[in-house]
């Protein structure tokens, strides 16, 4: 038989459409280590989908207006050795930068806010809250000197 | 052992009073410094001698001749943002107007008016028979172009370069030819077909994160390279639409974050300023650009991949960047750079199409100073002007073209006829 150009698995004229039902692909929504505009959203892909996958991920799924999408792939390190001194990889991943169409943004949220936490009434957390602040208001140094040490002094 | 004078125990101020006086009488003669000022060192190893190194290159750079200030600006090649006017990125023109410091006003000036009035109105000289001619004169360029000349379909994505550009030659060519007689200033242009474009200056700074040069501040260096499809350069500047202190008040959007973000690359080579003619040609002030939109940002295809808003965002961009580069180029082969801000507004027009669509842009450059130290007290804006797209034509149909714009073609007249 003769040797045809058969480029695989890439999509050749007659075949059908390459539709994926149910995919297997999760993306994470991370927030950005450098800052991004407005209309940017940060994710980590799996290394196997491209720009159009994520478009469409995106579109079809979620029904979220993407603009355009662009892929960079992150090397993992291969420096650091363990205790063996073999050399320990930490695994490569995709990060894509969606920008989201129809003048929509996003700020990444503050998944880990602030709490005011006021210790309950007669526990034990309150007595040695309060014995702590004791002791380091004993510690400070005498206001009207402005915080000046007692050695030395008429 | 000393003599000892009479002297009091403490001195007071004025204990020899004529002491200083020589003669009461004279006048005060200049007195010539004895030694020779006091300035930092050229050669330490310290601040205040970098800061005497940059004053001494700016002095050196005022004191020579055009052709060395050029050359001078341009020497030292260092990496630094490449800005293409044809852009994919989204939302280019807000980054643009923040890279050159320009305000967008929408409409043109109220010199240009859009809309169907007598077309005499259109300029002075120009009355209805010279209207009429014009517009037979684009009828003819579009029926040559798509419908008389018998081409082969054009290739995949080939279709404006192989089609519209010739038709944007032949009509630009015959626009400006059957003109001349009107305005004596395009008796005496160049028209140039092709040129390149290109421009240089420095806007911003950053702190260098890694690297030997660590926590310095490093200005950021932008470059645009332009290949307009003609553009007209004429030997005496086009009048101002608006006077420099009326730029005070326009708003320039800011943009915080690094252009890399945008996304936009750097590169190291060599820094080119020119306008599409060398300095010693005496056609230096520019008048009018054509730009050509490619198969790639056309906006069926945009529209196929739901970025249909984006079309008059790239339109703006493009105009932005390309008249900012054709303006500073100009000022540049003036004279007027970085610390020598322009004494004069520098004024070009623009008219970018696909064929279908036309959109007409004018541009006022009225500061060059955009590095950090020149910005800092510099309340000038430069302006752009600019309209939506307007349908010039809306089809060919059996050698006649339907639905020709007579406001289009009014305002194609005005723009050629714009003279001092």
């Amino acid at each position: 038989m003769p040797v045809t150009r058969l480029l695989y698995p890439l999509y050749q004229l007659g075949n059908p459409q390459l539709r994926i039902f149910r995919p297997s692909w999760f993306l994470t929504l991370v927030r950005p280590g450098k800052e991004q505009p407005q209309d940017t959203v940060q994710f980590r892909i799996p290394m196997e989908m491209t720009k159009y996958d994520v478009k469409n991920y995106l579109e079809k799924i979620y029904n979220v207006p993407v603009g355009v999408v662009r892929t960079r792939i992150q090397f993992g390190s291969n420096k650091k050795r363990n205790h063996l001194n073999q050399k320990v990889k930490q695994p490569d991943y995709k990060v894509a930068y969606v920008q989201l169409a129809l003048g929509q943004t996003f700020t990444f949220p503050d998944i880990f806010p602030e709490k005011e936490r006021a210790p309950a009434e007669g526990s034990m957390e309150e007595m040695q809250e309060k014995f702590m602040e004791d002791e380091k208001q004993r510690q400070k140094l005498d206001p009207r000197r402005g915080g000046v040490t007692e050695w030395f002094g008429l | 052992m000393a003599a000892r004078t009479r002297l009091p125990l403490l001195f007071p101020r004025n204990l020899f009073p004529f002491r200083s006086q020589k003669l009461v009488h004279t006048e005060v003669s200049v007195k010539e410094p004895a030694y020779p000022p006091i300035v930092p060192s050229l050669t330490a190893k310290s601040k205040s001698a970098r800061r005497r190194q940059i004053e001494e290159r700016v002095k050196k750079i005022c004191a020579s001749s055009v052709e060395d200030k050029v050359s001078l600006i341009t020497r030292i090649q260092r990496e630094k943002f490449v800005v293409y006017p044809q852009t994919f990125a989204r939302n280019a023109d807000r980054w643009y107007q923040h890279f050159t410091k320009t305000a967008y006003i929408p409409g043109l000036p109220e010199k240009f008016t859009p809309g169907l009035e007598k077309p005499a109105a259109a300029a002075p000289g120009i009355d209805d028979d010279t209207f009429a001619d014009i517009r037979s004169l684009v009828t003819r360029v579009i029926l040559q172009e798509h419908w008389q000349i018998r081409k082969r379909k054009p290739f995949m994505y080939r279709h404006q370069e192989q089609v519209v550009g010739p038709f944007l030659r032949s009509l630009v060519s015959g626009l400006t030819y059957s003109l001349a007689k009107y305005n004596p200033l395009l008796q005496l242009s160049s028209l140039d077909l092709s040129p390149q474009v290109n421009f240089y200056w420095r806007r911003g700074q950053r702190i260098i994160p890694k690297g030997h040069r660590r926590r310095r501040l490093e200005p950021t260096r932008f470059q645009i390279d332009d290949r307009p499809h003609s553009q007209i350069r004429v030997t005496q500047q086009l009048p101002q639409f608006m006077p420099l202190e009326a730029s005070y008040a326009a708003e320039v959007p800011e943009i915080t974050l690094p252009p890399n973000v945008m996304p936009l690359f750097r590169r190291q080579y060599d820094n080119n300023i020119f306008t599409g003619a060398k300095l010693p040609d005496p056609a230096c002030y520019g008048h009018t650009q054509f730009h050509l939109v490619p198969d790639r940002y056309h906006r069926d295809r945009m529209a196929r991949r739901q970025q249909a808003d984006q079309v008059e965002v790239f339109l703006r961009a493009n105009a932005l960047a390309s008249l900012f580069a054709w303006t500073g180029a100009q000022a540049m082969y003036q004279g007027f750079w970085n610390y020598e801000d322009v004494t004069r507004p520098f004024v070009s027009q623009a008219v970018i199409t696909d064929g279908h669509f036309f959109s007409f842009f004018c541009y006022q450059l009225n500061t060059v100073a955009l590095s950090v130290e020149t910005d800092a007290n510099n309340p000038r804006k430069n302006l752009l002007w600019g309209t939506e797209s307007l349908r010039l034509y809306e089809s060919v149909q059996d050698g006649e073209v339907v639905g020709l714009n007579d406001g289009v073609v009014k305002l194609l007249v005005q723009f050629f006829m714009n003279q001092p």
